[in-house]
Protein backbone atom coordinates (compact mmCIF):
# COMPACT_ATOMS: atom_id res chain seq x y z
CA UNK A 1 0.00 0.00 0.00
CA UNK A 2 1.16 3.33 -0.49
CA UNK A 3 1.47 6.40 1.42
CA UNK A 4 -1.57 8.12 -0.81
CA UNK A 5 -3.95 4.78 0.05
CA UNK A 6 -2.69 4.73 3.78
CA UNK A 7 -4.33 8.48 3.75
CA UNK A 8 -7.18 8.18 2.06
CA UNK A 9 -7.96 5.45 4.26
CA UNK A 10 -7.27 7.51 6.94
CA UNK A 11 -9.98 9.55 5.21
CA UNK A 12 -12.91 7.09 4.84
CA UNK A 13 -12.20 5.22 8.41
CA UNK A 14 -12.81 9.36 9.56
CA UNK A 15 -15.90 9.77 7.41
CA UNK A 16 -17.84 6.38 7.31
CA UNK A 17 -20.41 8.04 5.20
CA UNK A 18 -17.86 9.03 2.60
CA UNK A 19 -17.93 6.82 -0.41
CA UNK A 20 -14.66 6.11 -2.29
CA UNK A 21 -16.46 7.42 -5.09
CA UNK A 22 -16.85 10.32 -3.44
CA UNK A 23 -13.14 10.94 -2.12
CA UNK A 24 -11.33 13.86 -3.67
CA UNK A 25 -7.98 15.14 -2.83
CA UNK A 26 -8.93 18.55 -3.15
CA UNK A 27 -12.01 18.52 -1.55
CA UNK A 28 -12.25 21.01 1.71
CA UNK A 29 -13.92 21.00 4.48
CA UNK A 30 -16.52 22.98 3.66
CA UNK A 31 -17.47 20.40 1.15
CA UNK A 32 -17.96 17.93 3.68
CA UNK A 33 -21.17 18.16 5.74
CA UNK A 34 -20.08 15.70 8.40
CA UNK A 35 -16.42 17.46 8.75
CA UNK A 36 -16.88 19.36 11.80
CA UNK A 37 -14.22 20.25 14.72
CA UNK A 38 -14.65 16.45 15.96
CA UNK A 39 -14.57 15.35 12.74
CA UNK A 40 -11.80 16.83 12.34
CA UNK A 41 -9.94 16.11 15.90
CA UNK A 42 -10.83 12.16 14.99
CA UNK A 43 -8.46 12.73 11.91
CA UNK A 44 -5.79 14.42 13.14
CA UNK A 45 -6.36 11.58 16.08
CA UNK A 46 -6.25 8.56 13.78
CA UNK A 47 -3.72 9.90 11.47
CA UNK A 48 -1.20 10.16 14.44
CA UNK A 49 -1.59 6.83 15.44
CA UNK A 50 -1.64 5.25 12.17
CA UNK A 51 1.10 7.22 10.92
CA UNK A 52 3.04 7.39 14.51
CA UNK A 53 3.46 11.04 14.15
CA UNK A 54 2.20 14.32 16.49
CA UNK A 55 1.27 17.01 14.78
CA UNK A 56 2.00 20.50 15.81
CA UNK A 57 -1.22 22.92 16.41
CA UNK A 58 -0.21 24.76 13.05
CA UNK A 59 0.02 21.98 11.21
CA UNK A 60 -3.66 20.93 12.88
CA UNK A 61 -5.40 24.26 11.69
CA UNK A 62 -3.77 23.94 8.34
CA UNK A 63 -5.41 20.67 7.16
CA UNK A 64 -8.70 21.49 5.32
CA UNK A 65 -8.54 18.62 2.84
CA UNK A 66 -7.58 15.14 2.15
CA UNK A 67 -4.70 16.88 -0.09
CA UNK A 68 -2.97 19.10 3.17
CA UNK A 69 -3.31 15.70 5.03
CA UNK A 70 -1.10 14.15 2.58
CA UNK A 71 1.22 16.92 2.95
CA UNK A 72 1.53 17.63 6.29
CA UNK A 73 2.09 13.34 6.54
CA UNK A 74 4.73 13.68 4.18
CA UNK A 75 6.85 16.70 5.77
CA UNK A 76 6.95 14.30 8.79
CA UNK A 77 8.61 11.22 6.78
CA UNK B 1 -31.55 -16.21 62.50
CA UNK B 2 -30.67 -13.06 64.41
CA UNK B 3 -26.87 -12.05 63.94
CA UNK B 4 -24.05 -14.46 61.77
CA UNK B 5 -23.40 -16.21 64.58
CA UNK B 6 -26.33 -18.05 64.72
CA UNK B 7 -25.75 -19.28 60.56
CA UNK B 8 -23.04 -21.21 61.45
CA UNK B 9 -24.57 -22.48 65.26
CA UNK B 10 -27.70 -23.64 63.20
CA UNK B 11 -26.11 -25.16 60.07
CA UNK B 12 -23.90 -27.38 62.75
CA UNK B 13 -26.81 -28.12 64.50
CA UNK B 14 -29.13 -29.75 61.60
CA UNK B 15 -26.04 -31.50 59.59
CA UNK B 16 -22.79 -31.72 62.13
CA UNK B 17 -20.86 -34.54 59.62
CA UNK B 18 -21.27 -32.17 56.47
CA UNK B 19 -18.38 -30.72 55.33
CA UNK B 20 -18.64 -26.76 55.70
CA UNK B 21 -15.05 -25.85 53.76
CA UNK B 22 -13.16 -26.95 51.33
CA UNK B 23 -9.38 -25.32 50.94
CA UNK B 24 -6.99 -26.34 49.09
CA UNK B 25 -8.17 -30.08 49.80
CA UNK B 26 -7.89 -29.11 53.30
CA UNK B 27 -11.66 -29.70 54.51
CA UNK B 28 -13.38 -28.95 57.55
CA UNK B 29 -17.26 -30.56 58.89
CA UNK B 30 -19.79 -28.11 59.90
CA UNK B 31 -18.89 -30.03 63.70
CA UNK B 32 -14.64 -29.19 63.26
CA UNK B 33 -15.82 -26.01 62.15
CA UNK B 34 -18.05 -25.18 65.00
CA UNK B 35 -15.35 -26.59 67.42
CA UNK B 36 -12.20 -24.49 65.86
CA UNK B 37 -14.74 -21.38 65.47
CA UNK B 38 -15.46 -21.81 69.99
CA UNK B 39 -12.00 -22.12 70.38
CA UNK B 40 -10.63 -19.53 68.93
CA UNK B 41 -13.42 -17.26 70.20
CA UNK B 42 -12.59 -18.29 73.66
CA UNK B 43 -9.12 -16.36 73.27
CA UNK B 44 -10.81 -13.38 72.91
CA UNK B 45 -12.82 -13.19 76.28
CA UNK B 46 -9.93 -11.35 77.54
CA UNK B 47 -11.25 -7.96 75.22
CA UNK B 48 -14.27 -6.28 76.18
CA UNK B 49 -17.68 -6.88 74.28
CA UNK B 50 -17.82 -5.10 70.35
CA UNK B 51 -13.60 -4.43 70.95
CA UNK B 52 -12.12 -4.90 67.22
CA UNK B 53 -10.17 -7.85 65.98
CA UNK B 54 -8.04 -6.86 62.86
CA UNK B 55 -7.65 -9.36 60.29
CA UNK B 56 -5.20 -10.27 57.31
CA UNK B 57 -5.27 -13.00 55.40
CA UNK B 58 -5.66 -14.87 52.56
CA UNK B 59 -8.63 -17.24 51.20
CA UNK B 60 -8.19 -19.74 54.13
CA UNK B 61 -9.84 -21.54 56.50
CA UNK B 62 -7.88 -19.85 58.89
CA UNK B 63 -9.43 -16.93 58.07
CA UNK B 64 -12.94 -18.74 58.44
CA UNK B 65 -12.32 -19.91 61.83
CA UNK B 66 -10.68 -15.84 62.88
CA UNK B 67 -13.71 -14.50 61.21
CA UNK B 68 -16.46 -16.56 62.62
CA UNK B 69 -14.42 -16.77 66.07
CA UNK B 70 -14.41 -12.74 66.05
CA UNK B 71 -18.04 -12.48 65.47
CA UNK B 72 -19.02 -15.44 67.95
CA UNK B 73 -17.25 -13.42 70.62
CA UNK B 74 -19.19 -10.19 70.79
CA UNK B 75 -16.15 -8.96 68.98
CA UNK B 76 -16.51 -7.10 65.56
CA UNK B 77 -14.12 -8.07 62.77
CA UNK B 78 -12.24 -5.63 60.57
CA UNK B 79 -10.96 -7.04 57.67
CA UNK B 80 -8.26 -6.25 55.59
CA UNK B 81 -6.86 -7.23 52.11
CA UNK B 82 -3.66 -9.00 51.49
CA UNK B 83 -2.71 -6.64 49.24
CA UNK B 84 -2.80 -3.63 51.38
CA UNK B 85 -0.09 -1.14 51.29
CA UNK B 86 1.92 -0.61 54.39
CA UNK B 87 0.71 3.06 54.66
CA UNK B 88 -2.58 2.43 53.68
CA UNK B 89 -2.51 -0.53 56.82
CA UNK B 90 -1.24 1.79 59.08
CA UNK B 91 -4.21 4.20 58.57
CA UNK B 92 -6.27 1.66 58.80
CA UNK B 93 -5.13 0.36 62.01
CA UNK B 94 -4.88 4.11 63.31
CA UNK B 95 -8.73 4.43 62.62
CA UNK B 96 -10.04 1.01 63.62
CA UNK B 97 -8.18 0.71 67.07
CA UNK B 98 -8.32 -2.94 67.32
CA UNK B 99 -7.56 -5.01 70.25
CA UNK B 100 -5.99 -6.75 68.67
CA UNK B 101 -4.23 -7.77 65.36
CA UNK B 102 -3.95 -11.07 63.32
CA UNK B 103 -2.52 -12.53 60.80
CA UNK B 104 -1.64 -15.81 58.86
CA UNK B 105 2.06 -16.75 59.16
CA UNK B 106 2.94 -15.80 55.89
CA UNK B 107 1.51 -12.20 56.47
CA UNK B 108 2.90 -11.80 59.59
CA UNK B 109 5.51 -9.45 58.77
CA UNK B 110 3.38 -7.13 57.69
CA UNK B 111 1.33 -6.30 61.03
CA UNK B 112 4.74 -6.80 62.83
CA UNK B 113 5.75 -2.82 61.97
CA UNK B 114 2.76 -1.59 63.31
CA UNK B 115 4.04 0.21 66.65
CA UNK B 116 1.51 0.37 69.43
CA UNK B 117 1.66 -0.92 73.00
CA UNK B 118 -2.13 -1.17 73.11
CA UNK B 119 -2.08 -3.26 70.40
CA UNK B 120 -1.40 -7.28 70.38
CA UNK B 121 -0.26 -8.54 67.24
CA UNK B 122 -0.25 -12.56 66.74
CA UNK B 123 0.01 -15.18 64.12
CA UNK B 124 -2.98 -17.48 63.92
CA UNK B 125 -1.34 -20.31 64.84
CA UNK B 126 -0.59 -18.37 68.58
CA UNK B 127 -4.07 -18.19 69.33
CA UNK B 128 -5.08 -20.63 72.51
CA UNK B 129 -8.22 -21.84 73.45
CA UNK B 130 -9.08 -21.12 76.41
CA UNK B 131 -12.40 -21.96 78.30
CA UNK B 132 -15.53 -20.60 76.46
CA UNK B 133 -17.79 -17.94 77.64
CA UNK B 134 -21.15 -17.53 75.52
CA UNK B 135 -20.64 -14.12 74.54
CA UNK B 136 -23.36 -13.73 71.56
CA UNK B 137 -23.64 -11.04 69.90
CA UNK B 138 -26.80 -7.97 69.20
CA UNK B 139 -28.37 -7.96 66.42
CA UNK B 140 -27.74 -4.46 66.06
CA UNK B 141 -23.75 -4.90 67.25
CA UNK B 142 -21.28 -4.33 64.50
CA UNK B 143 -20.33 -7.55 62.85
CA UNK B 144 -17.34 -6.58 60.46
CA UNK B 145 -15.68 -3.58 59.69
CA UNK B 146 -14.65 -2.80 56.11
CA UNK B 147 -12.72 0.08 54.36
CA UNK B 148 -13.50 0.89 51.36
CA UNK B 149 -11.61 0.85 48.11
CA UNK B 150 -10.83 4.79 47.56
CA UNK B 151 -11.52 4.50 43.77
CA UNK B 152 -11.92 8.33 44.25
CA UNK B 153 -11.20 9.71 47.39
CA UNK B 154 -9.79 8.26 51.01
CA UNK B 155 -11.07 4.97 51.94
CA UNK B 156 -13.74 5.58 54.20
CA UNK B 157 -14.87 2.71 57.23
CA UNK B 158 -17.73 1.12 56.78
CA UNK B 159 -19.32 -0.81 59.54
CA UNK B 160 -21.84 -3.14 59.12
CA UNK B 161 -24.30 -4.65 61.50
CA UNK B 162 -25.27 -8.32 62.19
CA UNK B 163 -29.04 -6.66 61.46
CA UNK B 164 -27.86 -5.85 58.13
CA UNK B 165 -25.85 -8.55 57.81
CA UNK B 166 -29.15 -11.12 58.15
CA UNK B 167 -31.54 -9.20 55.86
CA UNK B 168 -28.60 -9.32 53.28
CA UNK B 169 -27.88 -13.21 53.37
CA UNK B 170 -31.76 -13.71 53.53
CA UNK B 171 -32.22 -11.72 50.64
CA UNK B 172 -29.67 -13.71 48.75
CA UNK B 173 -30.77 -16.64 49.76
CA UNK B 174 -34.57 -15.79 48.70
CA UNK B 175 -33.87 -14.42 45.41
CA UNK B 176 -30.97 -16.91 44.35
CA UNK B 177 -32.42 -19.76 46.22
CA UNK B 178 -29.66 -20.96 47.48
CA UNK B 179 -29.96 -24.24 49.79
CA UNK B 180 -27.96 -26.87 51.79
CA UNK B 181 -27.83 -29.09 48.60
CA UNK B 182 -25.42 -26.55 47.02
CA UNK B 183 -21.48 -26.57 46.52
CA UNK B 184 -20.21 -22.87 46.12
CA UNK B 185 -17.41 -22.34 44.13
CA UNK B 186 -15.45 -19.50 45.22
CA UNK B 187 -12.60 -17.84 43.58
CA UNK B 188 -13.24 -14.01 45.21
CA UNK B 189 -11.76 -12.51 48.35
CA UNK B 190 -13.56 -12.76 51.56
CA UNK B 191 -12.06 -10.13 53.04
CA UNK B 192 -14.38 -8.19 50.49
CA UNK B 193 -18.41 -7.43 50.79
CA UNK B 194 -19.03 -9.94 47.56
CA UNK B 195 -16.70 -12.76 48.44
CA UNK B 196 -17.84 -12.28 52.48
CA UNK B 197 -21.67 -12.44 51.19
CA UNK B 198 -21.70 -15.42 49.60
CA UNK B 199 -19.58 -17.07 52.72
CA UNK B 200 -22.43 -15.83 55.15
CA UNK B 201 -24.82 -17.63 52.38
CA UNK B 202 -23.66 -20.93 52.32
CA UNK B 203 -23.32 -20.95 56.33
CA UNK B 204 -26.87 -19.01 56.27
CA UNK B 205 -28.41 -22.41 54.26
CA UNK B 206 -25.40 -25.26 55.47
CA UNK B 207 -23.92 -25.59 52.25
CA UNK B 208 -20.10 -26.82 50.87
CA UNK B 209 -18.09 -24.37 50.39
CA UNK B 210 -14.89 -24.19 47.75
CA UNK B 211 -12.79 -21.38 48.70
CA UNK B 212 -9.78 -20.71 46.04
CA UNK B 213 -6.63 -18.07 46.82
CA UNK B 214 -6.41 -16.76 43.17
CA UNK B 215 -8.28 -16.60 40.22
CA UNK B 216 -6.29 -19.15 38.34
CA UNK B 217 -8.86 -20.44 35.58
CA UNK B 218 -7.52 -23.74 35.55
CA UNK B 219 -8.01 -24.80 39.10
CA UNK B 220 -11.55 -22.96 39.55
CA UNK B 221 -12.50 -25.25 36.49
CA UNK B 222 -10.78 -28.45 38.51
CA UNK B 223 -13.04 -27.84 41.60
CA UNK B 224 -16.47 -27.13 39.36
CA UNK B 225 -15.44 -30.60 37.93
CA UNK B 226 -13.99 -32.47 40.91
CA UNK B 227 -16.82 -31.44 43.75
CA UNK B 228 -19.63 -31.40 41.23
CA UNK B 229 -20.39 -27.61 41.90
CA UNK B 230 -23.39 -26.06 41.51
CA UNK B 231 -22.77 -22.60 41.60
CA UNK B 232 -19.98 -19.98 41.36
CA UNK B 233 -19.56 -16.73 41.91
CA UNK B 234 -17.00 -14.57 40.04
CA UNK B 235 -16.04 -11.10 38.86
CA UNK B 236 -16.96 -10.31 35.33
CA UNK B 237 -13.26 -10.72 34.39
CA UNK B 238 -13.05 -13.91 35.46
CA UNK B 239 -15.89 -15.33 33.93
CA UNK B 240 -15.06 -13.52 30.67
CA UNK B 241 -11.50 -15.49 30.51
CA UNK B 242 -13.04 -18.41 31.26
CA UNK B 243 -15.72 -18.64 28.26
CA UNK B 244 -12.27 -17.09 26.01
CA UNK B 245 -11.36 -20.03 23.92
CA UNK B 246 -8.13 -20.49 25.38
CA UNK B 247 -9.71 -23.18 28.09
CA UNK B 248 -10.56 -26.71 26.83
CA UNK B 249 -13.78 -28.05 27.88
CA UNK B 250 -14.56 -25.48 29.75
CA UNK B 251 -18.47 -25.37 28.25
CA UNK B 252 -18.78 -29.10 29.10
CA UNK B 253 -16.77 -28.33 32.85
CA UNK B 254 -19.77 -24.95 33.72
CA UNK B 255 -22.78 -26.68 31.74
CA UNK B 256 -24.14 -28.19 35.35
CA UNK B 257 -24.51 -25.33 37.31
CA UNK B 258 -27.04 -24.30 38.57
CA UNK B 259 -26.19 -21.01 38.84
CA UNK B 260 -22.80 -18.34 38.25
CA UNK B 261 -23.56 -15.02 40.30
CA UNK B 262 -21.45 -11.96 39.45
CA UNK B 263 -21.24 -8.36 40.66
CA UNK B 264 -21.89 -4.80 39.00
CA UNK B 265 -18.83 -4.43 37.21
CA UNK B 266 -19.73 -4.40 33.76
CA UNK B 267 -20.12 -7.68 32.31
CA UNK B 268 -20.14 -8.09 28.53
CA UNK B 269 -23.42 -8.48 27.03
CA UNK B 270 -21.28 -11.14 24.83
CA UNK B 271 -20.28 -13.18 27.70
CA UNK B 272 -23.70 -13.46 29.97
CA UNK B 273 -25.16 -14.71 26.20
CA UNK B 274 -22.38 -17.22 26.12
CA UNK B 275 -22.53 -18.48 29.61
CA UNK B 276 -26.37 -18.66 29.54
CA UNK B 277 -26.09 -20.85 25.90
CA UNK B 278 -23.40 -22.96 28.09
CA UNK B 279 -25.84 -23.31 31.30
CA UNK B 280 -28.13 -26.21 30.40
CA UNK B 281 -30.26 -25.21 33.26
CA UNK B 282 -28.64 -22.72 35.28
CA UNK B 283 -28.64 -18.94 35.68
CA UNK B 284 -26.51 -15.96 35.24
CA UNK B 285 -27.18 -13.49 37.31
CA UNK B 286 -25.57 -10.20 38.40
CA UNK B 287 -26.49 -7.30 41.17
CA UNK B 288 -25.95 -3.98 42.62
CA UNK B 289 -24.27 -3.02 45.87
CA UNK B 290 -21.86 -1.56 47.61
CA UNK B 291 -19.93 -2.80 50.93
CA UNK B 292 -22.74 0.23 52.64
CA UNK B 293 -25.36 -1.22 51.12
CA UNK B 294 -24.63 -4.97 50.00
CA UNK B 295 -27.12 -6.54 46.97
CA UNK B 296 -29.22 -3.70 46.67
CA UNK B 297 -30.85 -4.91 43.01
CA UNK B 298 -30.33 -8.48 41.78
CA UNK B 299 -30.53 -8.93 37.65
CA UNK B 300 -31.66 -12.85 37.02
CA UNK B 301 -30.55 -12.95 32.77
CA UNK B 302 -33.57 -15.22 31.94
CA UNK B 303 -34.60 -13.19 28.38
CA UNK B 304 -32.02 -11.48 26.18
CA UNK B 305 -33.70 -8.19 27.19
CA UNK B 306 -32.35 -5.54 30.06
CA UNK B 307 -28.99 -7.80 29.22
CA UNK B 308 -26.87 -4.42 30.39
CA UNK B 309 -29.32 -3.51 33.88
CA UNK B 310 -28.03 -4.69 36.94
CA UNK B 311 -31.85 -5.68 37.57
CA UNK B 312 -34.58 -4.23 40.02
CA UNK B 313 -34.34 -2.97 43.79
CA UNK B 314 -34.82 -5.93 46.13
CA UNK B 315 -37.90 -6.41 48.59
CA UNK B 316 -37.77 -3.60 51.77
CA UNK B 317 -34.76 -1.61 49.48
CA UNK B 318 -35.78 1.60 47.93
CA UNK B 319 -33.97 3.21 45.11
CA UNK B 320 -34.24 6.68 43.88
CA UNK B 321 -32.16 9.13 41.46
CA UNK B 322 -31.44 12.56 42.47
CA UNK B 323 -30.25 15.17 39.62
CA UNK B 324 -30.03 18.54 39.25
CA UNK B 325 -32.18 18.65 36.80
CA UNK B 326 -35.59 18.47 37.41
CA UNK B 327 -36.26 16.48 33.98
CA UNK B 328 -33.63 14.13 33.60
CA UNK B 329 -33.89 10.41 33.57
CA UNK B 330 -30.11 10.28 34.78
CA UNK B 331 -29.25 10.76 38.45
CA UNK B 332 -27.36 9.88 41.45
CA UNK B 333 -28.82 6.43 42.78
CA UNK B 334 -29.88 7.09 46.83
CA UNK B 335 -30.44 3.88 48.53
CA UNK B 336 -32.49 3.19 51.74
CA UNK B 337 -33.39 -0.09 53.53
CA UNK B 338 -32.40 -2.41 55.87
CA UNK B 339 -29.25 -3.74 54.26
CA UNK B 340 -27.81 0.16 54.30
CA UNK B 341 -25.35 1.00 56.96
CA UNK B 342 -26.60 3.81 59.50
CA UNK B 343 -23.67 5.37 59.96
CA UNK B 344 -19.61 5.16 58.78
CA UNK B 345 -16.83 4.83 61.21
CA UNK B 346 -16.09 8.75 60.97
CA UNK B 347 -18.87 10.51 61.79
CA UNK B 348 -17.58 13.29 59.16
CA UNK B 349 -18.39 10.53 56.16
CA UNK B 350 -21.65 10.53 58.00
CA UNK B 351 -22.98 13.84 57.73
CA UNK B 352 -21.52 14.02 54.04
CA UNK B 353 -22.89 11.04 52.53
CA UNK B 354 -25.88 9.75 54.46
CA UNK B 355 -29.59 11.67 54.85
CA UNK B 356 -32.37 10.96 56.52
CA UNK B 357 -31.43 7.31 56.14
CA UNK B 358 -30.54 7.82 52.18
CA UNK B 359 -27.10 6.47 50.98
CA UNK B 360 -25.78 9.08 48.68
CA UNK B 361 -24.06 5.82 46.55
CA UNK B 362 -22.05 8.35 44.34
CA UNK B 363 -22.69 6.16 41.38
CA UNK B 364 -25.06 7.69 38.42
CA UNK B 365 -27.62 5.70 36.82
CA UNK B 366 -30.93 5.45 35.42
CA UNK B 367 -33.87 3.49 35.52
CA UNK B 368 -35.81 2.50 32.84
CA UNK B 369 -39.84 2.37 32.85
CA UNK B 370 -40.41 -1.33 33.84
CA UNK B 371 -38.03 -0.36 37.00
CA UNK B 372 -34.71 -1.88 35.65
CA UNK B 373 -31.84 -0.04 37.16
CA UNK B 374 -28.54 0.79 34.57
CA UNK B 375 -25.67 1.78 36.02
CA UNK B 376 -23.41 4.32 33.85
CA UNK B 377 -20.72 5.00 36.05
CA UNK B 378 -19.63 7.38 39.16
CA UNK B 379 -20.71 10.87 39.51
CA UNK B 380 -16.89 12.49 40.12
CA UNK B 381 -15.97 10.57 36.56
CA UNK B 382 -17.74 12.03 34.02
CA UNK B 383 -16.13 14.14 30.95
CA UNK B 384 -17.24 17.61 30.15
CA UNK B 385 -16.68 17.73 26.67
CA UNK B 386 -18.08 21.03 24.88
CA UNK B 387 -21.29 20.78 27.73
CA UNK B 388 -22.18 17.48 26.88
CA UNK B 389 -21.58 14.86 29.60
CA UNK B 390 -19.78 11.83 28.65
CA UNK B 391 -20.08 8.40 31.15
CA UNK B 392 -16.50 6.81 30.71
CA UNK B 393 -18.02 3.41 30.88
CA UNK B 394 -19.87 4.15 27.88
CA UNK B 395 -16.64 4.14 25.95
CA UNK B 396 -15.12 1.50 27.97
CA UNK B 397 -18.24 -1.05 26.83
CA UNK B 398 -17.48 -0.46 23.47
CA UNK B 399 -14.04 -0.44 23.25
CA UNK B 400 -13.99 -3.43 25.92
CA UNK B 401 -15.28 -5.77 23.29
CA UNK B 402 -12.61 -5.46 20.74
CA UNK B 403 -10.10 -9.19 20.76
CA UNK B 404 -6.93 -7.96 22.13
CA UNK B 405 -8.11 -5.50 24.92
CA UNK B 406 -7.29 -6.86 28.86
CA UNK B 407 -8.70 -3.62 30.29
CA UNK B 408 -9.59 -0.11 29.58
CA UNK B 409 -9.71 3.20 31.18
CA UNK B 410 -11.58 6.51 29.81
CA UNK B 411 -10.18 9.67 31.29
CA UNK B 412 -10.97 13.45 30.65
CA UNK B 413 -8.00 15.38 29.21
CA UNK B 414 -8.22 19.18 29.36
CA UNK B 415 -8.16 20.52 25.58
CA UNK B 416 -8.10 24.14 24.62
CA UNK B 417 -11.27 24.02 22.40
CA UNK B 418 -13.74 21.49 23.90
CA UNK B 419 -12.46 22.14 27.50
CA UNK B 420 -12.02 18.45 27.54
CA UNK B 421 -12.11 15.81 25.20
CA UNK B 422 -11.78 11.77 25.91
CA UNK B 423 -8.28 9.97 26.81
CA UNK B 424 -8.29 6.03 26.88
CA UNK B 425 -5.43 4.21 28.94
CA UNK B 426 -5.55 0.64 27.36
CA UNK B 427 -3.96 -2.56 29.04
CA UNK B 428 -3.64 -4.88 25.92
CA UNK B 429 -3.48 -8.70 26.20
CA UNK B 430 -0.86 -10.58 26.07
CA UNK B 431 -2.34 -12.90 23.11
CA UNK B 432 -3.16 -10.20 20.54
CA UNK B 433 -1.14 -7.06 19.51
CA UNK B 434 -4.19 -4.71 18.94
CA UNK B 435 -3.18 -1.43 17.94
CA UNK B 436 -4.17 2.57 18.40
CA UNK B 437 -5.57 2.51 14.86
CA UNK B 438 -7.80 -0.41 15.37
CA UNK B 439 -9.37 0.91 18.12
CA UNK B 440 -9.69 4.61 16.63
CA UNK B 441 -11.33 3.29 13.41
CA UNK B 442 -13.67 0.72 16.13
CA UNK B 443 -14.66 3.96 18.22
CA UNK B 444 -15.27 5.91 14.88
CA UNK B 445 -18.01 3.27 13.88
CA UNK B 446 -19.84 3.06 17.50
CA UNK B 447 -19.33 6.31 18.82
CA UNK B 448 -20.62 10.21 18.70
CA UNK B 449 -17.73 11.86 17.24
CA UNK B 450 -17.36 14.20 20.39
CA UNK B 451 -16.54 10.84 22.15
CA UNK B 452 -14.26 9.36 20.19
CA UNK B 453 -10.83 9.43 22.20
CA UNK B 454 -8.46 12.38 21.20
CA UNK B 455 -5.62 10.34 22.83
CA UNK B 456 -4.87 6.85 23.40
CA UNK B 457 -1.99 5.52 25.92
CA UNK B 458 -1.01 1.59 26.16
CA UNK B 459 0.02 0.98 29.69
CA UNK B 460 1.40 -1.98 31.29
CA UNK B 461 -1.64 -1.92 34.50
CA UNK B 462 -3.35 0.49 36.42
CA UNK B 463 -2.81 2.11 39.69
CA UNK B 464 -4.80 -0.09 41.39
CA UNK B 465 -6.46 0.01 45.22
CA UNK B 466 -5.99 -2.44 47.82
CA UNK B 467 -9.11 -4.56 46.67
CA UNK B 468 -7.44 -4.73 43.11
CA UNK B 469 -10.17 -1.86 41.73
CA UNK B 470 -8.57 0.85 39.09
CA UNK B 471 -7.84 4.33 40.55
CA UNK B 472 -9.16 6.17 38.11
CA UNK B 473 -8.49 9.68 39.77
CA UNK B 474 -4.69 8.76 39.34
CA UNK B 475 -5.08 8.72 35.65
CA UNK B 476 -6.85 12.53 35.57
Amino acid sequence: MTLDDDVKKVFLETFPALSESDFEWGKTQKDYENWDSFAQLNLITLAEAKFEITFSDDEITSIFSAKNLLECIKSHR
Amino acid sequence: MNTIADFLNNSYRIHPDKIAIIDNNSKLTYSELHEEVNNFSSFLNKFPKNSVVSLLFANTHEFVISYLGTINSGCIAHLIPIGISQKNLMDQISSAKPKLVLSSENYFSKIAEIESENIEKLRFSEVKKTSYQDRKPQPSDYAYLIYTSGTTSSPKGVPVTHSNCVFTTANIVRTLQYSQDDIDVLPLSLSHSFGLGCLHTSFYVGSTLIIHKTIEITQILDSIKNYNASTLAAIPSTLSKIVSNGFDDSSNTLSNLRLIITNSTFLPPETTKKLKKILKNGKVATYYGLTEASRSTFMIFDGDNNIESVGKSSDGISLKLISNNDESTIGEIWIKGHNVIGNYWSDEHTKENIIDGWLKTGDLGRIDDDGYLYILGRVDDLINISGEKVYPQEIERVVKVLTGIDDVVASPMKHDVFGEVVKLFVKKSAEYDISKTDILTHCIKNLERFKVPAKIEFVEDFPRTDYGKIKRFMLK
